[in-house]
């Protein structure tokens, strides 16, 4: 499956559009990870525990729309992108969106 | 995993075109059915899925990386570490121990606010307890583990 934050795929035409997909997760990590992050914000720095945790969101939400495209019959998804928001303290949400598009190679080609 | 000689079996082969999103209609519907029934198979995608995962989330190295590698290995942050989480955790139970029976000894409290304290407690437990069960049944079907960023 293709996935491109541009409107258009170069080399290929849009010859079906299924609408809008979407996908989103929202993950915490265990509270032995939130007391190391709590110190890691006092002392400053990267905080691996929540770029972890932010990755797995990501990965799972792009999943969830990837899902519902190929449900759709799509193979590719144009306009992705991603909204985030803080559901509770220490749990991340990711949003992840884009339109269902069938793809085929450009006439011209 | 794989049968004697070698050869992926048909429900591995299925499983990776599941993954991939390959299969059509009416056998990815039919692979969905025996999910229930089959947890076995559940996992064997959930490996896929994970395989698929880490070739995607693949980032070349930081020097950082390095640096906690070598921290995690270090006596010192090591010893530091263990020290202190076995202490909160020790001293935690502890001291949660010691509020227990601190109330439900008090002379001046009457029995039914020991009842309802107790209780509180004995469902917060519970909850915990059927919280973390869930969570470490459904752990080896949860590929998003290893994505590091």
């Amino acid at each position: 499956m293709i996935i491109v934050t541009c409107d258009t795929v170069p080399g290929r035409e849009i010859a079906e559009t299924f609408g809008l997909v979407r996908g989103n997760a929202v993950r915490a990590r265990h509270i032995g990870k939130d007391i190391g992050a709590l110190f890691k914000n006092i002392v400053g720095g990267e905080i691996p525990e929540y770029t972890k945790l932010l990755a797995e969101v990501r990965e799972q939400a792009l999943d969830r729309m990837c899902a519902e495209a190929r449900a759709r019959g799509a193979d590719a998804v144009v306009c992705l992108r991603f909204a985030s928001a803080e559901i509770s303290t220490g749990a991340a949400e990711i949003l992840a969106y884009g339109t269902a598009v069938k793809l085929v190679e450009h006439p011209t080609r | 995993m794989n049968t004697e000689k070698g050869h992926p079996t048909r429900d591995e082969l299925l499983a990776m075109a599941y993954v991939d999103g390959e299969l059509a209609d009416q056998a990815r519907a039919e692979l969905e059915a025996r999910l229930a029934a089959e947890p076995e198979l559940g996992r064997q995608i959930a490996a896929y899925r994970k395989l698929d995962l880490l070739g995607r989330a693949q980032a070349p190295p930081e020097p950082m990386d390095h640096e906690w590698r070598r921290l995690a290995r270090d006596g010192v942050q090591r010893a530091g570490l263990g020290l202190g989480w076995s202490l909160v955790f020790v001293a935690g139970l502890g001291l949660l121990g010691w509020a227990v029976w601190a109330v439900a000894t008090d002379p001046e409290l009457e029995l039914t606010p020991k009842l309802l304290i107790g209780g509180a407690l004995l469902g917060a437990s519970l909850l915990f307890l059927a919280t973390l069960r869930a969570r470490l049944r459904t752990l080896p079907y949860d590929p998003y583990t290893e994505v590091e960023r």
